[in-house]
């Protein structure tokens, strides 16, 4: 029995798998119902989707609960997994960011249907571009992350992990609304450029 | 052909999953008829996806992935089901709602032609879509009649206009079908439907409108806007 001061001990970065290993083994869930490839992707994402989870504001047992409902939602929908279009994490981000939406933000979502119109969406487009690996473009986009002011990447976390609208990011730092949209502008532009040179 | 997109900080919030749910409506309505800018959204999705792989790790029980299992496994039935989702939708569309974006179509019971407009003042109807909305935030169509010119006004808030139907212009530019236009603080505009017909537009607002002069401002209470 671990108890709960342990687990906050035992909280740690890992570095985790390579993305091209990871994709990999979504695609092999997608393709065979591979039981391994799912445990090596659950032992990578679960620890973090548990965090990704508890910084939306979600308790602990439940964080824990929608790490279950994210997996279960990744066995159904693997076969839909494209990895020339989206690393692994790209798109497990996706899915939790969209249940993230559906069980903890209190207005709910619009439509149930939502979700799935731009899955279908996804899966039909996107091939006419040139190819690009989706791991070089997640290595740069990591390194660029790194690399912008930090009054940038504060405020791409606080919208990323903490789902802060403009209003909320520019109340929480008191900041004009101006500042935060266009520290978010100058942080997107920076990645769009970067990401454009990739593909020439 | 869209020639007017939002803009990136609302892209970039759209794919953090950090707007409210009416803004959600409004930028998937727009992502639904324009490739370009879902290019620009999966885009935005790596740094989410990044940021995920980059978070600290909370552990797990110990049993969490066992348990996960037992689930899937007497889940095996539904997932065929679930799968399904989408394409039983029951709803037809009315000839008037084919080329409507489809999150909206989803919302909307009938065509323009069945809803229950409310007028809101000569020239202009209103129809308040079912959204939940956050405090001082609204989500509607409006429909302006031809050749209407709305009361000069400026922004306190945020609002974000999408035409469904005709056009309208105003200062920055001409809008048609699919355009989007992101007003800010202190812009005074005043569109004017500009064809022959209605202009129809998705409209997000999250503070009321100020408008210029005090014939307008008597109006203000009535329009509601
Ligand atoms: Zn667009």
């Amino acid at each position: 029995m671990v108890t709960c001061e342990q687990l906050t001990l035992k909280v740690e970065r890992d570095l985790g798998l390579d993305p091209r290993k990871l994709s990999a083994h979504l695609v092999s869930v997608g393709e065979c119902s591979d039981r391994s490839a799912f445990k090596a992707l659950f032992d990578h994402f679960a620890p973090r989707l548990k965090s990704f989870y508890i910084r939306s504001g979600s308790s602990e047992p439940f964080a824990e609960e929608l790490v279950q409902e994210t997996f279960m939602s990744i066995w159904r929908k693997a076969g839909l997994y494209d990895p020339a279009k989206a690393a692994a994490s790209t798109w497990i981000f996706t899915i939790a960011r969209n249940l993230r939406i559906d069980r903890l933000r209190k207005e709910g979502r619009f439509v149930q249907k939502e979700e799935f119109f731009f899955e279908q969406a996804m899966v039909e487009e996107g091939d006419q571009e040139a190819y690009v690996d989706q791991g070089v473009i997640g290595e740069a986009v990591e390194v660029a992350l790194t690399q912008l002011p930090s009054n940038q990447a504060e405020v791409i976390k606080l919208s990323f992990y903490e789902h802060a609208t403009h209003a909320e990011i520019a109340s929480r730092l008191q900041l004009p609304l101006g500042t935060v949209k266009s520290r978010l502008r100058l942080a997107f532009g920076r990645l769009r450029t970067l990401l454009a040179d990739l593909e020439q | 052909m869209i020639n007017h997109h939002p803009s990136d900080e609302t892209i970039l919030s759209y794919a953090a999953g950090a707007m409210s749910a009416a803004s959600r409506l409004f930028v998937s309505s727009h992502l639904s008829v324009c490739e370009s800018c879902r290019e620009r959204v999966r885009t935005a999705e790596v740094v989410g996806g990044v940021l995920l792989n980059d978070i600290e790790c909370t552990p797990v029980s110990a049993d969490a992935f066992d348990q996960l299992m037992a689930r899937i496994d007497s889940n095996a039935v539904e997932t065929s089901a679930v799968n399904g989702v989408g394409t039983s939708s029951s709803k037809v569309a009315s000839a008037d709602m084919v080329g409507l974006p489809e999150p909206l179509q989803l919302l909307l019971d009938g065509g323009f032609d069945e809803l229950k407009w409310k007028t809101v003042a000569p020239g202009v109807k209103q129809y308040p879509l079912p959204v939940d909305v956050l405090p001082g935030e609204k989500v509607r169509l409006l429909k302006l009649s031809p050749g209407f010119v709305t009361p000069e006004h400026s922004h306190h808030g945020h609002e974000m206009t999408m035409v469904l139907k005709g056009s309208f212009s105003d200062e920055t530019g001409r809008y048609k079908a699919g355009d989007v236009q992101e007003m800010d603080g202190s812009v005074h505009h005043q569109p004017i439907a500009d064809t022959e017909e209605d202009c129809i537009c998705l409209v997000v607002t999250d503070a009321p409108l100020q408008f210029k002069g005090v014939i307008n401002k008597l109006l203000q209470p009535f329009i509601g806007f």
